[in-house]
Order: structure tokens, then sequence, then C-alpha cells
């Protein structure tokens, strides 16, 4: 009869019986002792905040009435808040897009390098995604300046025209977008990297022997192998994007004539500048569809993953 | 056959030449604005009115750095920021070790659920929270007295919001690829639960900590929406928007003070980084791929 | 105690000192002021203004002893919007905040009605603008005492030199140092000789740097603009008259003036004006002296040829952009009397005076008798360039938004309307019934409860 011991103690085995059934039952309340402090901080801080908001919505603007959706029907006939929908959908679909496509790119050139070397470009590569957003923004409204832009000065020096970067509508989007691409593609490039590393070698190798080119490779093997990530990936960003608020604020402030403002932006510009709560929060909400959407996505194909593996 | 060969060692060749040369491009490219803030904090403000050559300082000066370093009012920012920072990842350890540990190794009733619950509150994005969160904070002042609103420790309570669900997704996904044969041996030899997590588990998952940890303090360090809308006094300020919002008086921008005040913010994570690079890039992939 | 009061006011040197003293004096008896007391200023671009203005309060805690604690507060970001908009969502914070145009209006039910400090001031300093009644008056009662730091005109600063070789004038002439203007020339100071001399320099390759963008000084230039045509957005009864002949005309003057303009001023800050001018880019802003201030340390070639004057006359009159600061104290502050008595203080002629020479003639207050101070004869170089930028007799000063009612003029000024429809109209290529069409409804936006 095997014994087994709990806390040094040889116990019979009826006694290890009950005590394992003790331990069993202490597992569950252990385990939610241990979750508890998670659970408190989502509840309190995100949960309740959230449904919160949605009661903020329904409330006029001094918050002391009730009026339903009347926040809602009221941005319906806005022409600036179907115009933000559109530029927030926009800057959030090129930007992670561009990404994406950056982040792939460079992480092939970083895994075509000898080992030795990689780590080093690596690190140079991963600077724009560890410098606070805030910061480097600030650098780029800096190189973006009307009066004193280095690439003003750059464009004029070799004979072309000055840009507007952040006065003509196009351009300030544009550079919104770059903006956000420039912080963002070096994850990207990291996530991929990692899973390019994982795809086995000798597959690659078998496909040159048949005589496949460098598309075939990318199209028949990388891709395939690597499909989880970049849409895990693809749709992470895609939510954080969706909801970022640093670049457009301390780029353009939603400027010019609200031509980039996101959700995020207005709703403050809105909501706290404007002095009316439940609009900005009723221009907040309304995030939440397409990030569910999103979410839906993901959780799919998180259990896809995990069945499969 | 050997000419295939060869010809996958040229293909190979050839493939490295091309990534080098656009590695560099993108480097540059990466690198620009990082390197642009420094060239322009060791301009004087009357070379950058002058603006004879954005990309090459002629008179380097150390006049920013030596203004900013003895500036009280920076100091404050750097130090508010410092202590908000350092408290949050403590908390977000805290929070995150045992919980993660829970969900990933203890399958109890509910777990699957919290698991992709606390997934899917990373989610909510804050931009989404900040207005009744304040709605909240002035709430509770109003009942208690408490003063939520305008105090650094406001940001201490809300940062964790923030850094947990991810560090705690984070570490399920490490903490899941450890074997289970690890605890099972220690089970065998009489351990608890909670002598697993200290003795066996937090040493192997120590990068995932590690990596979890630093993840919590660049967030904490940069983030910018939450002390905008809930502090507004300068001794109560945090760096990223200390910065912006004191170092620009009027309508005058010292652009040399304000690229140096960015450079030096940026600093502590860049170091951290530049130390611990590969705990860092460790633990994000080890927790996407394998989660 | 009457005796030893007396001695403390005794530093007031003007005629009226004795009236004021008079007045103050038995109020600051009876007051009981002592205790704590927060205040947030507007952060002087000027740090030696912020240092005079702490010293001057020192002065009177110390006297008071009173426990104060200083805060200064930049619009940069619009910080000091989001601050009094938060503390007055939270009902806690600074017990006298600093507060632009038309934010005490705005938020006059939160704030504490200082009717008494400002008959104490009025007396001693003189009558205040029909403007600043209309910004620091809510239902009769004044719920603010008009601030001296931040208080600014935004007119016209050019170049002499530029303007005497491509426009052909003498704006020292027309304006001259310590004399009133030139008849003539001023009575050709128009929005139309505006547009040909805009012309002029921009064919010559130095354009007018007049901003189009959303913060404060677009919308402050826009605001002297249309109301030179006697335009409005909406008037003082609260209906929207933005379908308006006077807006018509000042869209059109706008289309002609924006091709003479750089092309991305839709997108400068107020910083942008300032750069443009230090670069020696432009002949003309519409700005306060900062720009100024700023050229004489890190341009002082160009500093030497700037002259401030006043704005261009319209069909309706001579408007100058004018930002009167406010100061508001909450209605739930812990200790009005101490407040009420910081603000007699900080508003005395002595301590406007001191502010107005440390701020290198930036600060405008606003009451009538005190325009006369040297310091705006005697800065430069070159001297006098400032002596015409405070207001003299023949000028109204114009607020953007001014006579809406206050809650919507507040929106108006923070949502930068009368910029955007113009921006709309002009680079948006917008026709005008659309873009009207736009302000609009924006306007109507703004007057949900």
């Amino acid at each position: 009869m095997e014994t087994s011991t709990i806390g040094a103690v040889r116990l019979p085995a009826a006694a290890r019986r009950t005590t394992l059934r003790k331990l069993m039952r202490r597992k569950s309340s252990i385990a939610f002792l241990l979750t508890l402090p998670l659970i408190t901080i989502i509840a309190a801080l995100v949960l309740y905040p959230a449904f919160y908001s949605i009661h903020l919505a329904t409330l006029n603007k001094s918050m002391e009435h009730f009026i339903g959706f009347g926040n809602f029907e009221f941005l319906f006939k806005r022409d600036t808040f179907w115009m933000v929908v559109r530029q927030s959908v926009v800057f959030a679909v090129s930007a992670v897009f561009f990404k994406a496509l950056i982040g792939f790119c460079v992480a092939h050139f970083v895994h075509n390098i000898p080992a030795k070397g990689q780590r080093k470009w690596r690190g140079m590569l991963l600077v724009p995604w560890v410098i606070p957003p805030a910061m480097s923004t600030l650098a780029w409204l800096w190189l973006f300046d009307p009066s004193y832009s280095a690439f003003n000065w750059t464009l004029e020096h070799i004979g072309l025209a000055r840009v507007s970067w952040l006065g003509d509508p196009n351009w300030a989007r544009f550079a919104v977008i770059l903006v956000n691409v420039w912080v963002g593609a070096p994850f990207f490039m990291i996530m991929y990297l990692a899973a390019l590393k994982s795809v086995p070698e000798q597959l690659y190798e078998a496909a040159a022997i048949d005589g496949a080119n460098w598309w075939q490779k990318l199209w028949y093997i990388t891709l395939p192998m690597m499909r989880n990530v970049i849409a895990i990936t693809a749709l992470f960003s895609l939510i954080v994007t969706f909801a970022n608020f640093d670049i457009v604020r301390i780029l353009t402030s939603g400027g010019p004539v609200d031509q980039t403002h996101v959700f995020a932006t207005w709703a403050f510009k809105v909501g706290i500048e404007g002095s009316d709560l439940p609009l900005g929060a009723s221009i907040s909400l309304f995030m939440f569809p397409i990030l569910a959407i999103a979410a839906i996505l993901i959780l799919r194909d998180i259990s896809r993953r995990g069945t499969e593996a | 056959m050997a000419a295939r060969l060869g010809s996958i060692e040229g293909d190979r060749r050839k493939a490295m030449i091309w990534s080098y040369f656009f590695l560099v491009i993108f480097v540059v490219f990466f690198l620009t604005p990082p390197v642009y803030m420094l060239i322009t904090s060791l301009k004087s403000n009357a070379e950058i009115s002058a603006a004879v050559s954005p990309w090459w300082v002629m008179h380097p000066t150390l006049e920013n750095y030596r203004e900013l370093l003895t500036s009280s009012t920076y100091l404050t920012f750097f130090r508010n920021s410092a202590i908000v920072s350092v408290a949050v990842v403590l908390i977000t350890m805290a929070v995150s070790i045992p919980a993660a540990f829970a969900l990933s190794r203890m399958k109890f009733w509910g777990s699957a659920t919290l698991a992709t619950g606390v997934f899917l509150t990373y989610l909510i994005p804050e931009t989404l929270l900040f207005i009744p969160l304040f709605k909240i904070f002035v709430f509770i002042d109003e009942l208690t007295g408490i003063e939520l609103v305008n105090h650094w420790w406001v940001l201490v309570i809300l940062y964790p919001t923030l850094t947990v669900p991810f560090c705690t997704w984070l570490m399920i996904g490490y903490f899941s690829s450890i074997p289970r044969e690890l605890d099972e041996a220690a089970l065998i030899d009489g351990a608890g639960y909670l002598q697993i997590l200290t003795k066996v588990f937090i040493p192997v998952a120590l990068p995932g900590i590690i990596a979890a940890t630093i993840f919590a303090f660049t967030v904490s360090w940069a983030q910018f929406l939450y002390p905008l809308a809930f502090i507004t006094s300068a001794d109560q300020l945090v760096l990223p928007v200390g910065i912006i919002t004191t170092l620009v008086r009027g309508d005058v921008f010292t652009w040399g003070q304000i690229m140096t005040g960015a450079l030096l913010g940026a600093a502590p994570p860049l170091i951290i980084y530049a130390f611990l690079m590969d705990y860092y890039i460790a633990g994000l992939t080890a927790g996407a791929t394998k989660g | 105690m009457a005796a030893t009061h007396f001695t403390r006011r005794r530093f007031l040197k003007t005629t009226a000192a004795a009236s004021s003293v008079a007045v103050l004096g038995p109020y600051v008896r009876t007051a009981h002021a002592a205790g704590k007391l927060t205040v947030g200023f507007w952060d002087h671009w000027v740090p030696a203004a912020n240092d005079a203005l702490t010293a001057i309060c020192n002065e009177w805690a110390a006297k008071e002893k009173v426990d104060l604690k200083i805060d200064y507060i930049p619009s940069q970001g619009q910080k000091n919007l989001l601050t009094i908009a938060s503390e007055a969502q939270a009902r806690a914070g600074h017990d006298i905040l600093a507060m632009p145009n038309w934010w005490p209006a705005d938020k006059a039910k939160q704030l504490e009605p200082v009717d008494d400090v400002m008959k104490a001031l009025l007396a001693a300093n003189g009558a205040v603008s029909p403007l600043i009644e209309y910004l620091g008056k809510s239902s009769g009662q004044w719920i603010a005492v008009p601030a001296t730091p931040g208080s600014q005109i935004k007119g016209p600063c050019a170049r002499i030199d530029l303007f005497k070789q491509h426009v052909g004038l003498d704006v020292t002439k027309m304006y001259p140092a310590g004399a009133p203007p030139d008849n003539t020339l001023a009575e050709n100071w128009t929005w139309d000789t505006f547009l040909s001399a805009a012309e002029k320099c921009h064919k010559a390759g130095v354009p007018f740097g007049i901003g189009l963008g959303q913060t404060a000084d677009s919308v402050d230039t826009m605001g002297a603009l249309f109301h030179a045509y006697g335009a409005e957005l909406v008037d003082a009864k609260g209906n929207i008259t933005v379908n308006s002949d006077a807006v018509k005309q000042a869209l059109d003057y706008m289309k002609k003036l924006v091709p003479l303009l750089p092309p991305d001023v839709f997108a400068w800050d107020d910083a942008s004006n300032n750069k443009w001018l230090i670069a020696g880019k432009g002949a003309l802003i519409m700005n306060p002296p900062s720009a100024w201030a700023v050229a004489k340390r890190d341009a002082p070639k160009v500093a030497e040829q700037l002259w401030t004057f006043p704005a261009p006359r319209g069909p309706k009159g001579r408007y100058n952009p004018f930002i009167p600061y406010f100061w508001g104290l909450w209605n739930f502050s812990k200790n009005k009397s101490a407040a009420k008595s910081l603000l007699l203080y900080i508003s005395s002629r002595s301590a406007v005076e001191k502010m107005v020479a440390a701020s290198q003639g930036y600060d405008i207050p606003s009451f009538a008798n005190l325009h006369d101070f040297k310091t705006w004869a005697e800065e430069g170089p070159p001297k006098g360039t400032l002596y015409h930028y405070p207001p003299r007799p023949g000028q109204i000063v114009s607020m953007a938004a001014y006579p809406a009612p206050p809650k919507i003029g507040a929106q108006i000024y923070t949502q930068a309307i009368a910029t955007k429809l113009v921006a709309k109209y002009t680079q948006g290529g917008q026709p005008m019934d659309k873009a009207i069409a736009w302000a609009s409804s924006e306007l109507e936006g703004f007057m949900r409860a």
C-alpha cells in the first residue's frame, strides 16, 4: 500500500482520501482567493464604469434629467459625428494594415541575417515602441512644424515644395497614421519574428529543392503557419489603435477643422472641454460595438488555436 | 543536385544582402525621431530660431539639460512618475501572479470564463472609461470626503486596470507552458500549492515575470490620458502630461527644452529596455504565441 | 485695528489712494482673513510675471497670516479649461481660479458673487468696458473680478521695414510712440487696405501670418473681423444669425484673404504665428507682444523692426480682439473672505503696475484708469513699440462670439465655429450655403441644455 506524505506526516489510505478531498475543496477557495484582487479591480474599475457610462449616456447635459436615447439621436444627426466615425475606421484599418505589412517585411529581413547580428538590429528596431508615445509624438510634432519642419527643410533643399503636414486635411490624416504606424510596427515585427522562427527550416529547404521561388514559399509555407499570429496581433492592434488618444491629441488635436478626430479625442473635446459629459460618454460608447466584434473574432481564434494545439 | 544546393546558398546570400539594405532604411525610419530629439536638445533657442540646419548642431550646448535637471517642477514630474510607476508595478505583480497561477494551474469552476473575461477587459479602452470614472470619483469625494481627483495616487488606483489584465494574460500563457511534471514532482514531495508557487513556479517563470514587470512599468510611465483628465496641479502631474503642459508657456514653445524633457522622460523605459531587452522580447512573444 | 490697517495700506500712491483706502480699509478691517487659501493663476509665458504675482500674493499672505498655495495653470492644451471643468464637476479644488473670457459666465451658478469687491475696485480704478460687464456679470451680479495677468489684445504686430518697403506705409508714423495716431493714415487703415497690404507682402514673399486653426489666436482674429463687419453668429437673444448678409460679407472677405496667406495656416496653433514672425518669414501677425518679447531674446534684428498697433477699421468700427481673464471665486470655497481680500489686494493700482512691468507690457488691465503705465511707453527696442498696444479712445474691444448668451458663446469660442466656417468655405471649397448650414447645425447643438 503506497503511502503519500502530506506535510511530512504519513497517513493511512482512508485518512489520505479525506485529506485529499479537503485539499480539493481548499483548492477552489484558494484559487478564488488568489483571483479575488483581480476580480475586484476589474469589477470596480472597469466593468462598473463601463456600465455607468451607459447610464451617463442617457442623461442630459447638466446630468439632471433622463433623456433616453436623446444623446444618440443628436449624434446621428450631426455631420461631424459621421465624419469622426469614418475617420476612426479608416485610421484604425489603414494603420493596422501598414503596421502588419511593415512588421512582416522587417521580420523577414531580420530573420534573413545571421543569428549573431539579429539581436543588435532587433534592439534598434524596437525603439519606437519602447519610447512613451506621448514623447515621441512631440518629436514628430516638431518634425512637422509649419515653420521649422526639418522635413520641409530637406524637401526644399532638394528642390521640392514644402508640405503642409498638419495643415492640409489629407496630409494631416497621413501624418497621424504615419506616427501610429511608426510606434506600432516594431511590435508586429517582434511578434512575427518569433513566429517565423518557429517555422521549421526543413519546410523551406524542401520547397527550395522542389523549385519554389520566394513568393511561393511565402504564400504556401510562411503565411499558413503564421496565420494565427497574424490574425491575433492584427485584431489586438485594431482594438488598441481604434481607441487611440495620445497621438491625435498631441499631433493635431483633431484638426484641421475636426478632420483628424477619432472617437477618443472627440469624446474628450465634447465631453470634458465642452462640459457635456453625457454626450462625451455617448461618443465613447460608439467604440464598443466595433470593439466587441473584434473581440468575438479574437476569441474564436483563440479557442480554435486552443483546440488545434 | 549540387548546383541546386549551390543556388540555395546563393539565394540566401542575395536575401541577406537585400535584407541588410532594407534594414538600414527601416532603422533610419525608426530612429530618426529619437535622434532628432537628441539633436534638438543640444541646441540653444537662438540656434533653433535661426533654423540654419535642423539636422546638425552647430554649437552644442548642455544648457537645456542643465535647466531641466535643476528645475524643481521637472524633477517633481520625474519623482511622481517614478513613484506611481513603481507602486503600480508592485500592485500589478501582487495581483497578477497569484491570479495567473490560479487560472493556469488550478482548474476551478468558472476559471475558463474568468481567463477569457480577463482578456476581454483589456479590450475596454481607457478612452471609454475615463468619463464615468471621473464622475464616480467625484461622487466618492462627495460621499466620503476622500479626494480622488487631482492627486497622484489616483493614478496608482487607475493604472492597474491597464496593466493587470494584460500581465495576467501574459503570465497565464507563460505558466501554462511550464510542464506540469514540475508541479507533480513538487506535490509528490509534499509541497502545498503556495509552496509550489513560490519555490517552483516563480523561479522558472522569472523571465515571464520580468517581462510583465517591464510591460507594467512602461505602460504606467507612458500613460497620458488619465493624468491629463484627472490631474491639474503641477506638483501632482507626471512626466508625459507635465512636459506638454508646463514646458509650453502661453504661445511660446521652447523646443530645445521640450525635446530635452521628452528625451529625459523617455530615458527610463529606454534604459530598462536596453538592459533587459531579451526578457522584454521573450515575454512579449511567449505570451502571445503560447497563450 | 483701524490704525494698523491704514498703515499697511499706505503703499497706494495714486490720487485715488485716499478714496480707495477709505473704501478698501473698512472692508478689510471687518473681514476675518486667515486660514488656508489655494489659488490657480494663469501660467504667464513670461516667468518673471509669475514671480511678480507670487511675490505680491506672498506679501498679502504674510500680512493676513493666510496659508497660501499658488498653482500656475497653463492655457496650453486647454489645461486651464480642463481644470475649470473638472473643478466645477468635482465641486472641489482651488478657491480662486483664473478663467478666460467666457468661462465665468458659463460657470456662473457655481461662482460666488463678488459685487462688494467690484464696487471697491470700480471706485478705485475706474470703469470697465461693456464687454467686461457682459462677461463678468450674471443676473446682474458680478461673479468674477477682471484679472490683469493674461488679459491681452491680439492686434497687429508688423515689421516696420517690410511695411515701408513693400506696402509703402510707415506704421511708426501711423501710430507714433508717445503721441496720438496720425488721423489720415489711421482712418485709411481699414480691412480693405489690410487686404491690399497683404497682397503686396504676399507677392514680395513675406506674407501675413494669420492663423486659421482652432486655438485662441485664430478664434480671436476672426472674432474681430466678424465684428468689424457686424457679423454675429448668435445674437444677444440666442437666435442663430449666422445666415446673414454681414456673415456672408465677412466670408467673402476671407475668401480674398486666404490665398494671400501661407497654405498651412489652417493647422496653426497659438505659437505658429509667433514662430512665423520671429523666423522673419512674414510681415504681420495678429498677436500680443509675446512674439516681440521672444524675438528680443532669440532674433534681435527682427525684434528691432516690430511695431504693435490697433487692428484695421471695418464698416462697423475698429474692433480690437481682446481676451480678458477673470478671477473667479468658487461658491464651494471654504475661505471666501480671505479670497476676496486677496482679490482686492492684487487688483490695486500698484500691484497691477508691477504685474504689467514684469510682463514687459503684455498684460492689459480692464479698468480705465490703469492704461497709463510707463511700461508701454518705454518698452523697446524699438522704443515705444508697445505704446499703441493698450486700448486708446476710438477703439472698441471685441470678443469673439459676443453678444451671444454666455453658455453658447463659450461653446462657439472653444469649438472655433467662426474659424471653422471660414476654413470650410475657403480651404474646404464648400459653397457658402453648405458651410453656413453646417455652422447653423453646430450652433443648434450648442443650444442643448
